[in-house]
């Protein structure tokens, strides 16, 4: 199976006043293509940190100093991709939202206060599809694979229309962006993108879209929010979607709801492949076909969701789904004892090593490299070295 | 907003009754003459009353426009004001708009480029133009551009000027009192151009003295917002940092701004005292700093009511401004 991402020693680090944090150390998984992908760990252990470095969106002082991801949206061809940290930033600008897209842990403040709903999903439109938006206005479209709805233009800035198309660096369209009144020409633009932002919505099974894009975020509920995330998120048609935590915060049934959705989504084919971060192992048994597990900036072990759930490898796994409620509880739960590591001076060696009840001398001082120990099961471990 | 007036109005009253009756008459004296007849003011509007049925007199006759005989200036306090008011607002009417333009302008460029060159620079000057005494710098101004190229004079007008406006009622109409505006409606160009040298100095030290604040405001909140989680998603959006910071960030970054600049508002017009006086302008602040110093009562009176209203209004017109800019306010 071919992979669509496919990332080798990332390592991201943040510069504060505190000192280093080594957030990322060395991170190296791959997702296949058409599976969902699980990545899992206690809080602060990097998540959200590697999925940023993967969109190169990692906040200041953040810095990805090393590393690989590879990135192939193509199934068929087997080529190994093309690396994204070796790519410009405007080659991201196209690539963000458009071929890789990503919805937020916390949809309270992931969406813009003073924007309406409408502006803010047809932003992805706007920046990634425009030239089919144009064409649509001019009546350009001969193929009818276009799918934008037909918006009126002012006749008079037609011609403009036609220049952003075939010149979109024009002289004249950069002057034009500068005068008062002049400047809002391409409304037109704006409004077929929200236009198709309520088609959107209403496939995603939100109720009266129309009336929702003049909308506000503060007028919608935590649920109603997270799935404007997630049209934002869909409205270029990613091949990867990376979903950070997307239902933490959410009550339980909208959640299920949630989730719901994504696993429709991915049946429908809307979507291919998902990213998926949590620190909730049951819904990792139930959405994702391979999982890893993160331990304070490292990757400790990787594999397929019913091989690493039913064997787990590395203690730090074992703890970890020891403290997990399950249905059929054996025996008392467990916490892991000790404390998450400091990343600003993190243990040397496994950075596990001061809360593991395996550790040996070796553990103290070099860090274990990731080894086979199954088929599509890899764990960083002395134990199985 | 009435009632901040009415605390305002209750305050100003009790300054002027910890006087004596004989000194508070003038406050209600609307001639030279009367002036001259103390004892006769004091019975007539029973200075002697109770505290509260004062106060409904003197408001009584705020509302009917009397505000007491002026010493200073020898007439009406309310004429007065009127013919010192027009130099005040044409110094603020140019003063204003720099201040926000520019203070914004610069306030947005130091959040976005962070502890780089241009956001050092900004931080000193906004600290030195903060920190430094208005009339110093000032002084250093006028010595530097008047004594020493004798390009930009203190006070209003230059004197041939103002006397070609005075021997000439019909050809040069004062229609507001502003010079720069009478000169533009009377199609006299030389008045313009004289009366804009005059402003040059005084503006520039107003705008150093205040813009200060405003580039601090709006740097700092440019910064909060930019660590905001709405930026991440427009960044994964694949939305453009210029098209980010400009649409995005900055519309947010502006509401803290926006709700200080009331109080800019105020401290503008209270920095022009300092700036009328030294530069011997013709305007509100230095007719306070004369009614002050000379004990003119209805003056300061007057003058500290109509800061009051100012400030109502500002806070009036700010509220609707942020109604516009922010719809989590529009509903209520
Ligand atoms: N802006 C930042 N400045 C400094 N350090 C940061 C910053 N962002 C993240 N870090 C560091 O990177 C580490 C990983 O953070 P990250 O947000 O990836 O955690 P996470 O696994 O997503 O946790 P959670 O489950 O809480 O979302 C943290 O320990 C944190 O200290
Ligand atoms: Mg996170």
């Amino acid at each position: 199976m071919t992979h669509i991402l496919d990332i080798k020693d990332l390592v991201t680090n943040f510069y504060t006043y505190e000192g280093v944090v080594k957030a990322l150390n060395k991170v190296s998984f791959h997702v296949n293509h058409g599976s969902t992908f699980g990545l899992v760990g206690e809080s602060g252990c990097g998540k959200s940190v590697t999925v940023r470095s993967i969109m190169q969106i990692v906040q200041s002082p953040g810095v990805i100093e090393g590393g690989e991801i590879h990135f192939s949206p193509d199934s068929d061809n087997g080529e190994t991709g093309i690396d994204l940290l070796k790519q410009t930033e405007r080659f991201m600008q196209d690539l963000r939202g458009n071929k890789i897209s990503m919805i937020f842990q916390e949809p309270n403040a992931a969406l813009n206060p003073i924007m309406t709903i409408g502006e803010q999903i047809a932003e992805s439109y706007v920046f990634h599809r425009k030239n089919q938006i144009i064409e649509k206005i001019l009546g350009l479209d001969r193929t009818g694979e276009n799918l934008f709805p037909k918006v009126s233009a002012n006749p008079l800035f037609l011609p403009l229309y036609h220049l952003a198309l075939h010149r979109p660096d024009a002289f004249l369209l950069e002057l034009i962006k500068k005068v008062p009144f002049l400047r809002n020409w391409d409304r037109a633009v704006l409004h077929t993108a929200i236009e198709k932002s309520v088609e959107l919505l209403a496939t995603l099974g939100i109720p009266n879209p129309d009336k929702i894009v003049h909308q506000y975020p503060h007028n919608l509920s935590g649920g109603m929010k997270q799935r404007v995330v997630i049209a934002i998120a869909l409205a270029s048609e990613p091949v990867l979607l990376i979903a950070d935590e997307a239902t933490s915060n959410l009550d339980v049934t909208v959640q299920a709801q949630i989730l719901d959705l994504l696993k429709d989504l991915k049946k429908k084919n809307i979507i291919s492949s998902i990213l998926l971060i949590t620190h909730d192992l049951g819904v990792v048994n139930e959405t994702c076909d391979r999982v890893g597990v993160m331990y304070a900036g490292n990757l400790c072990e990787v594999g397929k969701v019913t091989d690493l759930f039913e064997n787990p490898k590395h203690p730090y796994t074992k703890a970890l789904l020891d403290s997990v409620p399950k249905i059929r509880q054996i025996g008392d739960l467990k916490s892991i004892a000790g404390n998450v590591p400091n990343l600003v001076n993190p243990p040397l060696g496994c950075r596990f090593h001061p809360r593991c009840g395996h550790a040996m001398a070796k553990c103290k001082e070099v860090f274990p490299e990731m080894t086979i120990v199954d088929d599509d099961h890899e764990v960083a471990c002395y134990l199985y070295h | 907003m009435v009632v901040v007036l009415f605390g305002v109005s209750v305050l100003m009253f009790s300054i002027l009754m910890s006087f004596s009756p004989e000194r508070r008459a003038v406050a209600y004296a609307t001639s030279a003459k009367q002036i001259k007849e103390i004892p006769i003011l004091v019975a007539k509007y029973g200075l002697d009353d109770p505290y509260h049925i004062q106060y409904i007199r003197w408001i009584t006759q705020i509302f009917k426009g009397n505000f007491g005989y002026s010493t200073v200036a020898s007439s009406p306090t309310l004429d007065a004001i009127i013919k010192y008011l027009p130099t005040t607002i044409e110094l603020n009417l140019f003063s204003m708009p720099i201040i926000i333009t520019l203070g914004i302008w610069l306030g947005t460029i130091a959040g976005i480029h962070r502890d780089t060159f241009i956001d050092h620079t900004t931080r000193i000057a906004a600290i030195v133009g903060w920190s430094l005494p208005t009339f110093l710098f000032a002084l250093i101004l006028l010595m530097i551009f008047y004594s020493q190229f004798q390009l930009f004079p203190p006070e209003v007008i230059s004197d041939h000027i103002d006397d070609f406006i005075s021997d000439n009622p019909d050809k040069f109409i004062q229609y507001t009192g502003m010079y720069v505006i009478d000169g533009l409606l009377n199609r006299n160009f030389e008045v313009v151009a004289d009366a804009l040298k005059h402003l040059v100095l005084p503006v520039v030290t107003q705008v150093t003295v205040v813009i200060a604040i405003l580039v601090r405001v709006m740097r700092s909140s440019m910064l909060e917002e930019i660590s905001k989680d709405y930026v991440i998603t427009a960044k994964a959006k694949g939305v453009d940092i210029n098209t980010i910071h400009q649409k995005h960030v900055k519309k947010n970054a502006l509401l803290p701004a926006i709700t200080i600049s009331g109080w800019l508002v105020c401290l503008s017009i209270e920095g022009s005292v300092t700036v009328e006086f030294i530069f011997n302008r013709a305007g509100l602040g230095l007719l306070l700093v004369k009614a002050a110093t000379q004990l003119d009562i209805p003056v300061v009176l007057a003058i500290s009511l109509l800061l009051g209203l100012i400030y109502v209004v500002a806070n009036l017109i700010i509220d609707v401004l942020y109604a516009v800019i922010d719809p989590r306010i529009r509903l209520n």
